[in-house]
């Protein structure tokens, strides 16, 4: 029931909604105080204490206040809705739409309940609910066009595309007068309307519907693809390749215009120079135009493909484009069409230098010889085509010409980089980024490849370079705060290999915490985007947030972490004995105890620079020190979350967005297994073993967790619940349950004798089924023998070692780095720093 | 190479390829309300011959142009204005930028009408005053002390867009003679300059777009 006030205190109260609306909170809640003194138990007043104190950041006691308000006054909507506020503020959407309905039952007219509880049903695709509350919104102002076209929205997002356009036609014959052909607003909901047309898949319908409103559509761009677009899947050949020629004469870098194009033409069979043709004829009528130039060459072949790719060739290395190597790498595949490049280029680097005098030489560019010479550097520096000796030379020939160019510079540290020389390859790139330090892409490949040789310090002081720094936090404060994922993933790697545990998974949850803020950024668009009325955008991108965290990004940093937390798990379970592993416990509690000690050392030693820092700053600039007071980092190392109990629930809590919107990765369903065979979530282990091996069955890690699953079902299945045996039982079948290990193991090693990641998993294995550690070790030697550039199994070789503590592992470190005396993985660690 | 309209699902790579190559960078939701109020007007250049990594790659962003219609012109002028424009350094000297700037102004004057289209640049960055002025055709407004975060001065510029209007006007007057105003009255409508017209209109303000729009303006595009 609502509390009556006196009439001074009701306009006191008004003023406490007034002050907390214009943020005066202060003098909201002295205002609040008042009343309170008279009416202590006044629910209302207490409920917008709680709001305002919340806004002070004072959460708990917020929250203790709001259910204070609602034991005094159980019926009052603004009660509940302060609920639903405060529960919205801590991101409890489900808690905040439960008070909102409350509310809303309490005071069905409310606009503003009704509004807040509209976003939060949109932002949680609660679209049922969203649906009745647009509806209901629509019913209290049915003049306003954008709450038709919300409603229309919510049914599209719920799947119910006839209804959705019925909503938008119901308002368009409510018009007595046609909009402006101005109207924005207007001439948006008509595309919108005639995209819902589309997606029902009637496409003759959607044309009409076109070509009834194209004339003064706004977006001509969207009017002429969806034109074509709808010509074309209706076999409209003649029309729609006009169509396509018309988005052309716009834009003739879009290659699928082109492919579009000479397919409603009929050209995309085997006479190639039809389809030539087209090209040629938009090559010629835009001059500037690479795509025209560039799309023949793939599909051309033979000869033809030999001429067009000369024209090309000569054309972009003359002018000098840097990325003609980057452009033409996918034509790699073809093994003619890479050797046909390779003596192109090497042509015309020849035949340059029978021409007297280049003259772009002079200026240093990376015109003619130099860039003939640059393409042949990438060339023999790509994966498909590599020889690093040969990459070297022609970009040592290239300084030759140019001593002071940056692309030489950075290809010669790309190919430190592929040789494993981590250390040289951040030198040089370091060298490069000194030749022009005004750029920010090459200080950024510089910080990059610092990271990858696990200098952190030194990639962060080169970072700070361009960031922002005049906050105490720092150049790293920035880089968060702009969300530079590839920095922090990059950055909890490289903390990974320095066993910083705790540091690499502060950065994987700042990555993490990134994409929850990108979720709860579209928020503000549910209301935002039909005001502007830019309906296609904000379905587009709700649709694309539906999907957020199928990223790379996302995957990558949840890789890192639960990578992270399962070596907590697993070097707890060593430091408690229990899988009985004898030879660990001692070395293992050293070891924490000094990871620990250097990160402690660590803690002070950035503390100690931040307060220099702060120190330093101009104390004219006094902005940074006070937004910082807001928010201090109690855990910058990431001690905290080092020391979870629970490494298992933090590792599935960044595996699940794999597994659900990446699931055909095969490292996340590798991940799953090694969290879930962990958590003894059996089927739940299966089940990404089963996917892992419709992805790849030939991966050797496939093979490894494969043999482990059996060998741990022969000994628990047994003890499992009959269901669950059952259904392990159908499932698993990447090995027969009546197979003997001991033989498969070997038959794998066999089939993938040539392959050294295959046989450094048939190693593991043989270890795992029991055979005698001495004779595993030696086996995995057998690794330097293979004969091949890719050391990285040999790496994991080492790590081995390394793991099982082996005597072997300095032998076969020396071994290694004896076979590849480029990787700097491989060279003596270096001596301890004396402490700073 | 393919010269595209942005997509919201563009916007993550957008961001990094901002921040391998600008000092001048911006939070998602930032890129989220250039690409959910102006959808037209921002383009991507993408490198389509990047084989695949994971069944899940995202297209990658060699280039972009991030654009908007300024909301509450001083001078009451409809007008674009260039929040940000790069090209990675490995993918220059294809005139991917000057593309990317061509497709954005065609899409200000059909689909908002917009008079000119303004910029600010580091007077320090030769290519790019170079792009604008002699291969764009901007003028150099004026110069904007201290513009940047770090200090250095900004050269204001501007387009006249006229010229794109009458294109507009001539291509489809030989299309359709009834179609004499397809850039509509608000575009050709000027204000008069005087402040009591000027109208303003707090977009977002509440909503917390608004709170990142100024928060950006004091980063300084």
């Amino acid at each position: 029931m609502p509390q009556p006030l006196s009439s001074k205190e009701n306009s006191l109260f008004r003023q406490v909604i007034r002050n907390y609306e214009e943020k005066q909170y202060k003098r909201g809640l002295k205002a609040a105080e008042q009343i309170l003194k008279k009416n202590p138990k006044h629910g209302d007043t207490l409920a917008m204490k709680a709001l305002i104190i919340n806004s002070l950041g004072k959460t708990d006691e917020a929250f203790a206040l709001a259910k204070e308000a609602l034991t005094a006054d159980m019926k009052s909507h603004i009660c509940w809705h302060v609920y639903g506020l405060l529960y919205r503020h801590q991101k409890n959407f489900e808690e905040a739409i439960k008070a909102y309905k409350f509310a809303l039952k309490l005071e069905p007219g409310s606009p503003q309940i009704q509004r807040d509880l509209a976003y939060l049903q949109a932002q949680m695709r609660d679209f049922q609910g969203y649906i009745q509350s647009r509806t209901a919104m629509l019913q209290s102002k049915s003049q306003l066009r954008q709450n038709w076209t919300a409603l229309a929205v919510a049914h599209h997002l719920a799947g119910d595309l006839a209804q959705a356009e019925k909503v938008l036609t119901t308002y368009e014959e409510s018009l007595k007068s046609p909009p402006s052909n101005t109207d924005y607003e207007n001439s948006e909901a008509l595309l919108y309307k005639n995209s819902i047309i589309a997606e029902a898949g009637d496409y003759q319908r959607a044309l009409d519907h076109l070509e009834s409103i194209a004339k003064h559509n706004l977006d001509r761009l969207a009017v002429l693809e969806l034109r074509a677009e709808y010509l074309a899947k209706l076999g409209k050949k003649d029309e729609a390749a006009k169509a396509y020629r018309a988005l052309l004469a716009r834009n003739s870098e879009h290659p699928e215009y082109y492919s579009k194009l000479t397919e409603v033409m009929g050209l995309d069979g085997s006479d190639t120079s039809a389809r030539k043709a087209i090209y040629d004829e938009y090559a010629e009528s835009n001059p500037r135009s690479d795509a025209a130039k560039r799309l023949p060459l793939d599909f051309l072949t033979g000869n033809d493909f030999r001429e067009a790719a000369k024209l090309y060739l000569t054309l972009m290395l003359d002018k000098g484009v840097p990325s003609t190597f980057a452009n033409l790498k996918h034509l790699y595949t073809d093994p003619f069409k890479k050797e046909t490049l390779e003596s192109l280029a090497h042509d015309y680097v020849e035949a340059k230098k029978s021409q007297s005098g280049d003259e772009s030489l002079a200026e240093g560019e990376l015109k003619g010889t130099p860039a003939g010479l640059y393409y042949l550097a990438q060339h023999y520096n790509y994966h498909l085509s590599r020889d690093l000796t040969k990459s070297l030379e022609f970009v040592d020939k290239g300084l030759e010409l140019v001593p002071k160019n940056v692309e030489f510079h950075m290809t010669q540290a790309r190919i430190w980089k592929h040789y494993g020389n981590t250390r040289k390859a951040a030198e040089i790139m370091d060298h490069a980024r000194n030749l022009d330090l005004r750029d920010r892409y090459i200080n950024t490949k510089t910080a990059k490849y610092q990271l990858r040789n696990n200098e952190t310090a030194k990639a962060l002081k080169t970072m700070s370079l361009f960031t922002r720094n005049d906050s105490t936090g720092g150049p790293l404060s920035d880089l968060i705060d702009m969300q530079s994922i590839w920095y922090l993933t990059e950055d909890g790697e490289a903390s990974v290999r320095n066993g910083l545990i705790g540091l690499a998974l502060k950065r994987f949850h700042a990555v993490y915490n990134i994409f929850d803020v990108w979720q709860e950024d579209q928020f503000d668009f549910h209301s935002f985007s039909l005001r502007k009325g830019q309906i296609r955008a904000y379905v587009d991108t709700i649709r694309w947030e539906d999907k957020l965290r199928e990223h790379p990004f996302y995957t990558r940093a949840a890789l890192g972490a639960i990578a992270a937390y399962l070596g907590i798990h697993d070097s707890k379970l060593v430091m408690n004995g229990v899988n009985g592993s004898t030879n660990g416990t001692a070395n293992d509690e050293a070891e924490k105890k000094k990871a620990l000690k250097k990160a402690k050392k660590e803690a002070q030693k950035a503390e100690r620079e931040a307060t220099e820092q702060a120190a330093k700053q101009d104390p004219n600039k006094p902005k940074a020190a006070t937004s910082d007071n807001v928010k201090k980092d109690d855990d910058p190392l990431g001690l905290k979350l080092a020391s979870t109990e629970q490494p298992l629930v933090e590792a599935t809590k960044f595996l699940l967005p794999i597994l659900q919107f990446s699931p055909k990765n095969i490292d996340g369903q590798v991940a799953g297994f090694e969290v879930y065979i962990r958590r003894e979530k059996y089927l739940l282990a299966l089940h990404c073993l089963n996917s892992a091996v419709a992805i790849d069955a030939a991966s050797p890690v496939v093979h490894e967790q494969a043999v482990r699953f059996h060998q741990e079902m022969s000994a628990k299945l047994a003890s499992l619940p009959a269901k669950v045996t059952e259904v392990i039982k159908t499932e698993f079948t990447a090995i027969d349950a009546s197979t003997d290990l001991k033989k498969y193991n070997p038959e794998f090693l066999e089939r993938h004798k040539d392959s050294a990641a295959h046989v450094v998993s048939a190693i593991k294995i043989r270890k795992l089924l029991g055979e005698d550690q001495k004779a595993c070790e030696k086996a995995l030697f057998d690794v330097l023998s293979l004969n091949t550039d890719d050391w990285e199994p040999a790496a994991e070789a080492l790590g081995l070692l390394f793991q099982w503590r082996s005597s072997e592992a300095e032998a076969f470190r020396k071994a290694a780095d004896e076979t590849w005396p480029e990787v700097t993985l491989f060279k003596p660690p270096p001596t301890p720093p004396t402490t700073s | 190479m393919d010269i595209r309209r942005l997509e919201p699902r563009d916007i993550p790579l957008i961001q990094h390829a901002n921040l391998e190559n600008l000092p001048e960078n911006y939070f998602m939701k930032y890129y989220l309300y250039h690409a959910l109020s102006w959808p037209q007007l921002s383009y991507v250049a993408v490198d389509v011959s990047r084989p695949k990594k994971t069944p899940y790659d995202y297209p990658k962003i060699v280039g972009y142009v991030l654009a908007k219609m300024e909301e509450e012109p001083a001078d009451g002028v409809q007008h674009g204005h260039i929040t940000s424009l790069s090209v990675m350094r490995t993918h220059r000297r294809l005139g991917i930028a000057e593309k990317l700037m061509r497709q954005s102004q065609l899409a200000m004057v059909e689909t908002f009408g917009a008079q000119y289209v303004s910029l600010h640049v580091r007077v320090s960055n030769k290519a790019a005053i170079h792009l604008y002025t002699k291969t764009l055709g901007f003028d150099q407004d004026k110069t904007e002390a201290s513009y940047y975060a770090d200090g250095e001065d900004a050269f204001s510029m501007r387009l006249d867009l006229s010229i794109i209007r009458d294109q507009i006007r001539d291509a489809t007057d030989s299309e359709d003679i009834d179609e004499g105003e397809p850039v509509g009255e608000a575009g050709s409508k000027t204000l008069p300059v005087r402040e009591k017209d000027l109208k303003k209109v707090k977009v977002g303000r509440g909503l917390g777009v608004q709170a990142l729009v100024e928060k950006d303006e004091s980063k300084h595009s």
